[in-house]
């Protein structure tokens, strides 16, 4: 585990990435001391440009964007790590009883997973939180149900190529039970792949969030970057800064995940060790 | 108003136009002799490009209410009357009318030589047909309009007697090409009206005929040759566009590709921009039948609702000012009544009501929560709301987000919910599983066609949208209205409506926010486009463009 910590220390992009993260994490702890009044009060006049009253400026109906930036850090942060870390349970779940039972039970799971895959995500992400009605829980499980299919793949893949291997054998011949196996043995195994492909989900789903706010279909009660830029779209010409933060926070949330994923990847994936 | 550049949207909209339509290229230009008083003689001729947003899901008129669909059907159909700026009564399909003096019978005369556009000749028995088989049953605003209507009886086929059951000063209010479109007969006879070939390719008498409907993308409407106003109309032809994106409609006035945009077709945050532009004019005329006002409905059905003093320390907590200056970025005023400050005109409005702006608004609100048995819990929380938020357009949710905020103010937290339409129409309508519901509403010509049904006990109907569902019910305010409904005199009937706007504002089964003022953005060289308080409810007869 250190040697990979080392080695991921050694990738400087990836560093970046996580201190990029690490001050977004920040500000979100920091946020109640910051803008205790929270991110829908009206500050102030509307559509004040950036200045050292408003940091970073204030929208059509006079409210802080930095205030609402910092707000739905927390928003794009909480949705993000809990739709990918459901997506990712589910997801090996349903992976690991696919390659490890094969047969029947594989037939049937991966076209299921399969059925899913074809449906494009976004639209049927829109469509669960339009049945579901929009709040912070309905926002999870859309993304998780469109997220997970990739990560089931993935496991059965790895579960396929590890099922013929010694250890595996042994312990089928001392008697050990299915689930023990899956997850003493296999699981364990493949842990770092799914850890980096993870990460790289935790990107996806925080777009998703901001795509589906965008659209008017976050909940409406909690702040969040693609609501901040909905509601700075009609200002665009006039007002610059009210989509620009926020489109900027996306930005540099997404880019640095994506930056600490493939760090991940290559500290915790043998294969790429040498390079 | 300075914006930054932005090269990539006007390209984007000029590829978009090329793609959608080629528009015909008018005829070589004629040299224009200015009228006296400097302004341009018209020209005919012509393709005027108007702006219709979002594209109507059908054309039919007759049977369905929807804003988006009379700017284009006002220029084939053709109503009895029109109305000057005064909002009287003016002749159209009609030649000359006559109300008898007891009110309840109503003699047309209609004019001659006129045809449809199937070639079919206009009499009285398309008159009759229109308004008994079609208006009465499939016109959603029917039962309200002709609820009095019993009979209409064709003497010869030039006029048409109405027979009512008791006085409707309100119908000689309704009779425009937009209410009552005159339908031929013989194309309707023996068909379901939803199902008619015509409901999407409709056949009037206007001056202009139906064309193509490229669906997604434009209707055409073409010059009618045989229009019955000798010399009208001018221009050869009408495209309405239908493009959904906000951005790219505004880009398509400013760079000229398109002529004219009425009511919302424009973001109201780039209205300031376009009115900088040389190229465009614009003006808030022609909304004096179909002004909106933003309201707030309370469900009173609900335990905290139920209490007048909880609904009217909602209404204090509210600053109407803010609405309109923030959410409808100036184009509004704030409403203080049911009534529509535009029946100012008529003489029903009044705002001797029990005034919410007052400067110490907050504290009374307070009080009477206090005074109610609400008080705050340790948080500041005295108790919690649920606002559906309209699904009709962004603005609504900012409208939501403030009144989140102001209902702070005085410890009430407002929850938000925004389903999608059927979603919200079926919870707040039909189930009425609502505390605060947050629609906006057009007045009508006149308070019985758009006000009565919100607030009297008898249109507590559910599962109808847009009428009583507060569980509102006044024997008072029921009388006024139903005495109103049958006053012809005019002094009468304007104390009447003033003592209901008393009475309601008193009992505050909603609150009124706004009244939108819409804009209509034009180029200054299309000319006399809105001829009347109807605006874009009218037929572009004599509308022309410079060349």
């Amino acid at each position: 585990m250190r040697a990979a910590l080392k080695r991921f220390a050694r990738n400087r992009m990836a560093v970046l990435g996580a201190c990029i993260i690490g001050v977004v994490a920040l500000l979100t702890a920091l946020a109640p001391l910051l803008y205790p009044a929270g991110a829908f009060t009206l500050a102030g006049p509307p559509l004040q440009p950036p200045g050292m009253r408003y940091l970073l400026g204030t929208d059509a109906l006079g409210r802080d964007v930095a205030a609402g930036v910092v707000a739905g850090a927390r928003t794009s942060l909480l949705i993000g790590l809990s739709a990918a870390l459901s997506a990712v349970l589910f997801g090996s779940l349903i992976g690991a009883l696919a390659g490890y039972y094969r047969g029947a039970t594989d037939i049937v799971l991966m076209r299921l997973t399969e059925f899913f895959q074809t449906i494009p995500a976004f639209l049927l992400a829109m469509l669960l939180v339009v049945i579901l009605s929009p709040s912070v829980l309905s926002v999870i499980i859309a993304i998780s149900a469109v997220s997970w299919p990739g990560i089931a793949r993935l496991v059965r893949g790895e579960f396929v190529a590890l099922g013929g291997r010694e250890f595996v054998l042994a312990s089928i011949g001392l008697g050990a039970s299915g689930p023990r196996i899956i997850f003493r043995h296999l699981l364990p195994n493949c842990v770092s792949s799914i850890i980096a492909v993870g990460s790289l989900l935790v990107a996806s789903a925080i777009l998703l969030e901001s795509g589906l706010a965008f659209l008017g279909l976050g909940d409406p009660n909690v702040m969040s970057w693609g609501l901040l830029i909905s509601a700075g779209r009609v200002t665009l010409r006039s007002a610059w800064w009210v989509c620009t933060f926020p489109g900027i926070a996306i930005l540099l949330t997404v880019l640095s995940i994506n930056l600490i994923g493939d760090g991940l990847n290559e500290a915790l994936n043998p294969r790429l060790r040498e390079r | 108003m300075s914006g930054i550049p932005t090269p990539h949207l006007s390209r984007r909209a000029m590829l978009l136009a090329t793609a959608a339509i080629a528009v015909a290229a008018p005829p070589a230009a004629k040299a224009q002799t200015p009228r006296p008083g400097g302004t341009p003689t018209p020209v005919p001729g012509g393709t005027m490009v108007m702006i219709v947003n979002p594209e109507p899901a059908t054309l039919a008129t007759y049977a369905v209410s929807a804003g988006n669909i009379p700017p284009i059907t006002t220029q084939i159909y053709e109503g009895l009357l029109t109305y000057d700026w005064d909002l009287k009564p003016q002749p159209l399909l009609a030649k000359s009318f006559e109300v008898s003096a007891d009110g309840k019978t109503i003699t047309f005369k209609l004019q001659e030589g006129v045809t449809f556009h199937n070639g079919a000749a206009f009499t009285s028995a398309d008159v009759q047909y229109s308004f008994m088989e079609i208006a009465k049953k499939v016109n959603p605003n029917g039962p309200v309009i002709l609820r009095e209507l019993e009979s209409v009886e064709t003497p010869d086929a030039m006029t048409a007697i109405f027979k009512l059951a008791n006085p409707a000063p309100y119908l000689m209010m309704s009779l425009s090409s937009n209410n009552i479109p005159i339908i031929c007969k013989s194309v309707f006879e023996g068909t379901v009206p939803m199902q008619n070939p015509s409901a999407n390719r409709p056949i009037g008498t206007g001056p202009f005929k139906f064309a193509a409907w490229e669906r997604g993308q434009f209707v055409r409407l073409d010059k009618n040759d045989k229009y019955w106003k000798p010399g009208l109309p001018l221009l050869n032809r009408i495209i309405a566009r239908f493009i959904p994106d906000a951005a790219t409609r505004s880009a398509a006035l400013e760079t000229g590709e398109a002529h004219y945009a009425a009511y919302s077709a424009v973001n109201a945050a780039d209205i300031k921009r376009m009115q900088a532009n040389p190229i465009l004019d614009s003006t808030t005329r022609g909304y004096g039948t179909t002004a909106a006002t933003s309201v707030l409905e309370f469900n009173m059905r609900r335990p905290h609702l139920a209490k007048k003093e909880v609904r009217q320390a909602i209404c204090y907590a509210i600053d109407r000012q803010f609405i309109v200056n923030n959410i409808l970025y100036g184009f509004g005023r704030p409403a203080v009544g049911p009534l529509s400050s535009v029946f100012s005109t008529s003489g029903w409005f009044t705002d001797d009501v029990r005034r919410f702006d007052v400067p110490n608004r907050l504290e009374i609100a307070n009080k009477l929560l206090d005074d109610a048995g609400y008080p705050r819990g340790p948080n500041g929380v005295r108790f919690g709301l649920h606002l559906e938020i309209n699904s009709f357009g962004e603005q609504w949710l900012r409208q939501g987000e403030y009144l989140k905020q102001a209902l702070a103010q005085i410890g009430i937290n407002l929850t938000l919910r925004s389903e999608d339409t059927a979603t919200w129409l079926r919870r707040c309508y039909t189930d009425y599983d609502f505390d605060i519901n947050e629609p906006f509403y057009s007045a009508g010509a006149d308070p019985v066609i758009g006000v009565h049904r919100h607030y009297v006990s008898s249109a507590i109907r559910q599962g109808t949208t847009f009428v009583n569902n507060k569980d509102y019910r006044s024997p008072i305010v029921d009388k006024l209205m139903d005495d109103a409904t049958r006053e012809l005199d005019r002094t009468k009937r304007a104390a009447l409506y003033h003592a209901a706007q008393k009475q309601m504002v008193e009992d505050s089964p909603g609150a009124w926010l706004a009244e939108v003022q819409y804009v209509t953005i034009f180029n200054k060289k299309l000319h006399d486009h809105t001829m009347g308080p109807l605006g874009t409810y009218e037929a572009f007869s004599r509308a022309w463009l410079e060349r």
